[in-house]
């Protein structure tokens, strides 16, 4: 699972200057015959550190993604859901695995990613750093989240980077049980009782606004993507993947008789888009710079599980062996 | 700690979160690729990498990075080393033009296994083997016999290179189908979502 995020911040396309013109055409026209680009071809500097940066995110939200769910494996309701819910765990660690493989492809080497992560340096999803207090916040995970990752994923399948591509195609087969799974949940504590209606309510009440962060900041405020958007790097704006979300899953959540906390949520007729109040920016940019309620213990979980295997890989280390980067 | 998750707080302190250690070279291992055949008689298909201290546990890990789901009836590694690679070409170029007539008698035949890329963007897959004394030569053999059609990238792996599945551990793939909950078709939720939405609608015209 992987949302927008910040991930494109920053970018500088003077860098395409120093190009080589007659290469960048040829690999400009490859895309625009939807041909994909294979880790062996040419490719500018700046589509190979962007598709690091965005892919090395997506890898780390993957095993970040897994920490406030996984908490919950022992107490989730009944054998058969402790048994789904581990098979969706192990998946999105799983999923970590492709996704460093495909931007090994690129050059950074996975060693440089974990210790990026651990030190803080490299972003992973935003929605992560938030607790998850209940059950049903685990079930809002499960099916919203994921949902949001996958309108994601899916548009990222069609994407110009032949190893990430296979990665997301793999990744998007095996998440469709993630999203039934979540929606399973959420039925289940909706024609339950009372008690269980007023918490998964109050689960949307605490998600809402990450949810709506998780596409990344509105288009008016967001970096210029336009040279990514050409070169199929980023397949569709913020806005419009947020818009694409809101469309498929909020008459999902009201057909289950829930409310969402933004009064002026409502598809405009004129528009064909949702409006909605604009999402508090200033928060997102606080909590993805470091300062949420869980950013802290993320990251920490992280290091003691480095620390505490590394006496595991001194063991099996052997000087036969020499790094090369994964063929596609 | 401070953490919702009681497990998180029994966590032992370790390390100095103040002072990571630096990731050395190697820490994650070398990388090894892996081949999945679907189904009986489906050609073998690579699939991606995986990292690993030696060729055995790339086995194990590889059969849990990339055969949890869907079927599976083998699944092989090898070192990525161990892969010998073409030229990738694109548009009309075939990736055997470059390759030239190789003869070489000096030494022992042994067996190579040879894959295609037929489209950009898929994955390599399985052809055919045949017998030479080098991945050059097994290359321009290849050639001659598999040589059909436009070919992107040829990929060459001496098949006492790679770690196969014996016929036992073709077990290792017989409960995928008990795995149920590992599959979007067990979570039908729809004739309870129906009642409950007549039931909402009844309760709201009363």
């Amino acid at each position: 699972m992987y949302g927008g995020g910040n991930t494109f911040e920053g970018i500088k396309t003077e860098s395409l200057a120093s190009e080589d013109p007659t290469l960048l055409a040829a690999f400009e026209a490859r895309i625009d015959r939807g041909e994909k680009i294979e880790p062996a071809d040419w490719m500018p500097e700046l589509y190979r550190k962007q598709l690091i940066r965005m892919i090395e995110q997506h890898a780390h939200s993957e095993i970040i993604g897994a920490l406030p769910e996984g908490t919950w494996i022992t107490r989730a309701p009944g054998f058969k859901r402790k048994l789904a819910l581990m098979a969706k765990v192990q998946d999105e660690v799983g999923h970590a695995q492709l996704l460093y493989s495909a931007a090994e492809t690129l050059g950074k080497s996975r060693e440089q990613m974990i210790q990026d992560l651990i030190t803080g340096k490299s972003k992973y999803s935003n929605i992560f750093n938030y607790p998850t207090f209940t059950w049903a916040d685990c079930c809002f995970i499960s099916w919203l989240v994921d949902a949001g990752a996958i309108v994601n994923q899916l548009a990222n399948a069609k994407g110009s980077y032949g190893p990430y591509c296979r990665a997301l195609d793999r990744i998007c087969a095996e998440e469709s049980f993630h999203l039934k799974y979540g929606h399973h949940c959420v039925i289940y504590l909706a024609t339950g009782t009372q008690k269980q209606r007023d918490m998964f309510q109050e689960a949307i009440n605490r998600w809402w606004a990450p949810m709506m962060h998780f596409f990344g900041p509105a288009d008016k405020i967001s970096a210029h993507t336009e040279v990514l958007m050409r070169w199929k790097v980023k397949m569709s704006t913020n806005d419009d993947t947020r818009n694409q979300f809101l469309d498929m899953y909020v008459p999902k959540i009201w057909e289950l008789g829930f409310t969402i906390p933004d009064i002026n949520l409502k598809k405009n007729s004129e528009t064909g888009k949702w409006d909605y109040t604009e999402p508090d920016w200033e928060e997102f940019k606080r909590v993805i710079n470091g300062d949420g309620p869980c950013n802290k213990e993320r990251l920490e979980v992280r290091r003691i599980a480095e620390e505490r295997g590394r006496w595991v890989r001194e063991a099996l280390k052997t000087s036969k062996t020499a790094y090369v980067m994964p063929l596609a | 700690m401070n953490s919702l998750d009681p497990r998180v707080i029994r966590l032992p302190k370790t390390g100095d979160p103040q002072n990571i250690q630096v990731k050395t070279p190697l820490d994650q291992f070398g990388t090894f690729e892996v081949f999945v055949q679907a189904k009986e008689g489906k050609a073998f298909q690579h699939e991606g990498a995986v990292h690993a201290p030696n060729l055995e546990m790339a086995y194990v890990l590889a059969k849990e990075t990339f055969t949890r789901r869907f079927t599976c009836s083998s699944l092989y590694v090898v070192d990525t080393r161990n892969v010998h690679v073409s030229l990738l070409t694109e548009g009309e170029q075939n990736a055997y033009d470059s390759i030239d007539p190789v003869s070489d008698q000096s030494k022992e035949k042994r067996s190579f296994e040879i894959y295609h890329l037929l489209k950009r963007g898929k994955q390599h897959v399985h052809v055919g083997s045949v017998h030479a004394s080098s991945p050059q030569e097994a290359m321009s053999i290849a050639k001659q016999q598999f040589n059909n059609g436009r070919i992107f990238n040829i990929w060459v792996v001496a098949t006492n290179d790679i770690r196969f599945t014996s016929p036992e551990e073709k077990e290792l793939w017989l409960t995928l189908p008990e795995k149920k909950f590992r599959d979007a078709s067990d979570y039908k939720g729809g004739d309870k979502l129906q009642s409950f939405l007549e039931r909402r609608s009844l309760e709201s015209k009363v």
